[in-house]
Order: structure tokens, then C-alpha cells, then sequence
């Protein structure tokens, strides 16, 4: 019990926002439309309530993109907690997404 | 210490964000191009599929206009055997009736009579002849074996080009559509052969393997080539290889100058065969 409430208050952060993700997608494209929506749910299955994601379509704003340094879409980058982390394609992969983000060991 | 292992670490970044990129692009999972000036949609991947989707679709249309154009072939062939056929036999009939009846002072009625009945004859034959060429009966009545052996035979009288016919699935039974498509393959080889191979010798061989049935359709001739291997105008070619593959088979031809052309097909026992009737060689 004591465990689990140390663990909760490793991660809790007073404006509930522990992970801030970017993510740069092209429009409705079918990878990009995959990583949204797997983003959506690894947050909400591992990080509910403390994490905030911002999405950059870079058909509308390449610029974005290219001074973030984003080669190609669909990428992720995990902004906070730092270091900065970066995975790029449609997230399908969740064990190698959680290990990136340094969520597989804390919440599996 | 850490500034010196800052260019290694760097470099380590560098190279892993460089694997990560190959590995998404090999997997398909980029949709975007990022340039300075401009974004570049990827979409090779989806046009892959839609350009296969389309194949297949184009396939299974032409497996139906083909299974559609041999029940139209079977119907005017019953219709000009049934209708025209039987018509001309009466008629030929009648004239021997009357024939029979003219005196033999009436010469030049017995002449005309005898005219009419040759060109009523000659009818019945030509009848005869488009009827086979458009569904051979020997096909529905003999099966395939008998049928090819036939074919073989006949095409040696045709053209002169000695031809061999070897199997050893004589007592195999074929599901009908299989058999017509393997019939019409033959008929367009061997067209092919006798318009444009210059061949003295010509080999069929219907040869039943474990799994597959392999049709081979070769020749001494000049061998085919290129040209007409690729060319998608190239109607015979083009049938045959729809045929082989509507069956779930594949289609390969190729030539040779010193060699002739050699034609095969390889269609699964699955999709061919009726039952379970083994072995029986014939050769002619």
C-alpha cells in the first residue's frame, strides 16, 4: 500500500501534465491516422490525467516541422518529462513505444 | 571527461535516429516527406495495393467474360447442330427422295437435283465444323485426354507438323470448365505454332504430379521472342496466360532458336481434378 502511494507520487505533478508529447502528422494519411489514435490510447491506458499531446499537421505547418527537425511523418516527440525522445512511424508497436518513453517498467 | 564523450554520443544519436528512419520507411510507416520548401506525401505502399486490387479485379473479370463467351460458344454450337443441322439433313434427305423419282429422261432435273444435293452436303459439313471449332463435342463426351489426342491428330492432317500427345492422366476425370480452359491453351499453342514457329515437330504432354498438373506444349520450330512474350496486344498469349492463371495455375513460355518454344502451365490438382482417379499413360 505505502509502495503503491511512493509510486503514485513519483509521477504526480501539480498541473497533471507529467508527459507532454508532439506529434507531427500529415493530414487523414493512414499511418498518421494510426499514430493518433494509438497515441491517444497508450496515453489514456498508461498516463491517464497527466499528459498532454499537441499535434502539428505539417500540411498545413511545414514550417513547424522543419525546425523541430521532423523528416518525415508520422513523428513523435516526447517533449517532457526530458530527455527528449523521438519515435518516428504509426505506433503500432506499444511494448517498443512504452520502452521509449520509459513507461514500461513503472506502469506494466 | 563528458565534453570528450560528446561527439561520440552525438554520433550514436545520430545513427539510431538514422536506423529508426530506414526502419520505418522499409515497414511502410511514413506518409510524409518533410523538405525545406515543400511536403512530399508518400504513398507508394497504398498505390501498391490499389494497382493490385485493380489486377485482381481485371483478373476475375476476365476469368468471367471467359467462363461467359464458352457458354455463348456452347449454346450457338447446339443451336447450329440442332437447328441447321437437322434442317440440312432433311433437305438433303428430300433431294434423294426426289431423286429417286425422276425418270431417266429428265436429265437436267436430275442434274440440278444432284448439284443441290452436293452443295446441301458440303453445308452439313461446314455446320459440322463450326459447331466442333466452337465446342468441340469430343470435350463433353470423351473428356479431355481423348479430346487432346484428337486435337493432336488433327492438327498433324491440318498442317503437316508431325504432333505428339503424351499424358499420364488417362484416367483422370476434369472438372468441365478446367478441361474447356485447358482445351482452348492446346488450341492456342497450337495455332501459334502453325501460323508462326516454322516447326516440323510439335509435342503435347498433360502430365499429373503430386500436386500440380503440368501442360507442356513445345516445338522445333524458331523459337518465339521476346517481343511478343511481353506484348500485352498479344491476344493468344494474353488468353492463355488469363486461362492458366483464372485456375489458380501459372504460365510461362519461352524460346529458343536452337531449341523451338516451349509453353507450360502448372495448375493445381485441387482446382482441376474430380475425384480421386489415378494414373493410365497414353501416347500417340
Amino acid at each position: 500500500m505505502k509502495a503503491r502511494k511512493r509510486g503514485s507520487r513519483k509521477h504526480a505533478k501539480p498541473d497533471g501534465q507529467n508527459y507532454v508529447f508532439r506529434l507531427f502528422v500529415a493530414g487523414d494519411e493512414s499511418n498518421s491516422s494510426q499514430a493518433r489514435g494509438n497515441l491517444a490510447r497508450l496515453c489514456e491506458e498508461h498516463i491517464k490525467g497527466r499528459y498532454k499531446i499537441e499535434t502539428v499537421d505539417v500540411l498545413k505547418d511545414p514550417s513547424t516541422a522543419y525546425e523541430n527537425r521532423v523528416l518525415v511523418t508520422p513523428t513523435l516527440i516526447l517533449l517532457k518529462p526530458l530527455p527528449k525522445v523521438t519515435v518516428l512511424g504509426n505506433l503500432n508497436d506499444t511494448k517498443q513505444v512504452l520502452a521509449a518513453f520509459r513507461l514500461t517498467l513503472v506502469e506494466l | 571527461m563528458s565534453n570528450q564523450k560528446l561527439p561520440y554520443r552525438e554520433l550514436e544519436t545520430k545513427i539510431k535516429e538514422a536506423e529508426e528512419l530506414i526502419h520505418a520507411l522499409r515497414t511502410g510507416q511514413v506518409d510524409a516527406i518533410v523538405g525545406e520548401r515543400q511536403v512530399t506525401l508518400v504513398r507508394l505502399k497504398q498505390a501498391e495495393e490499389d494497382l493490385k486490387n485493380s489486377r485482381d479485379q481485371l483478373r476475375a473479370l476476365v476469368a468471367n467474360m471467359l467462363s461467359v463467351r464458352e457458354d455463348e460458344r456452347a449454346l450457338i454450337s447446339r443451336e447450329l447442330h440442332d437447328e441447321f443441322g437437322l434442317a440440312l439433313t432433311s433437305l438433303h434427305l428430300g433431294l434423294s427422295w426426289i431423286s429417286r423419282k425422276l425418270t431417266p429422261e429428265q436429265q437436267s432435273l436430275q442434274e440440278k437435283v444432284r448439284s443441290l444435293s452436293a452443295t446441301t452436303t458440303s453445308l452439313i459439313r461446314s455446320v459440322k465444323n463450326i459447331a466442333t471449332d466452337l465446342r468441340p463435342g469430343v470435350l463433353d463426351e470423351l473428356g479431355l485426354v481423348k479430346t487432346l489426342k484428337s486435337e493432336a491428330g488433327e492438327f498433324e492432317r491440318h498442317t503437316g507438323i508431325r504432333c505428339m500427345f503424351k499424358t499420364n492422366a488417362a484416367q483422370a476425370k476434369f472438372d468441365r470448365l478446367a478441361a474447356v480452359a485447358i482445351f482452348r491453351i492446346v488450341q492456342a499453342a497450337l495455332t501459334n505454332i502453325a501460323r508462326h514457329a516454322q516447326a516440323s515437330r510439335a509435342v503435347i504432354a498433360l502430365m499429373k504430379r503430386t500436386k500440380v498438373l503440368i501442360l507442356t506444349v513445345t516445338d522445333d520450330g524458331k523459337g518465339i521472342t521476346r517481343n511478343p512474350i511481353a506484348n500485352h496486344s498479344s491476344l493468344g498469349i494474353t488468353g492463355m496466360r488469363e486461362r492458366a492463371l483464372a485456375l489458380g495455375g501459372t504460365f510461362a513460355i519461352s524460346g529458343s532458336r536452337s531449341k523451338g518454344t516451349m509453353l507450360t502451365v502448372r495448375i493445381p490438382l485441387s482446382r482441376i481434378i474430380v475425384g480421386r482417379n489415378e494414373g493410365g499413360a497414353t501416347q500417340t
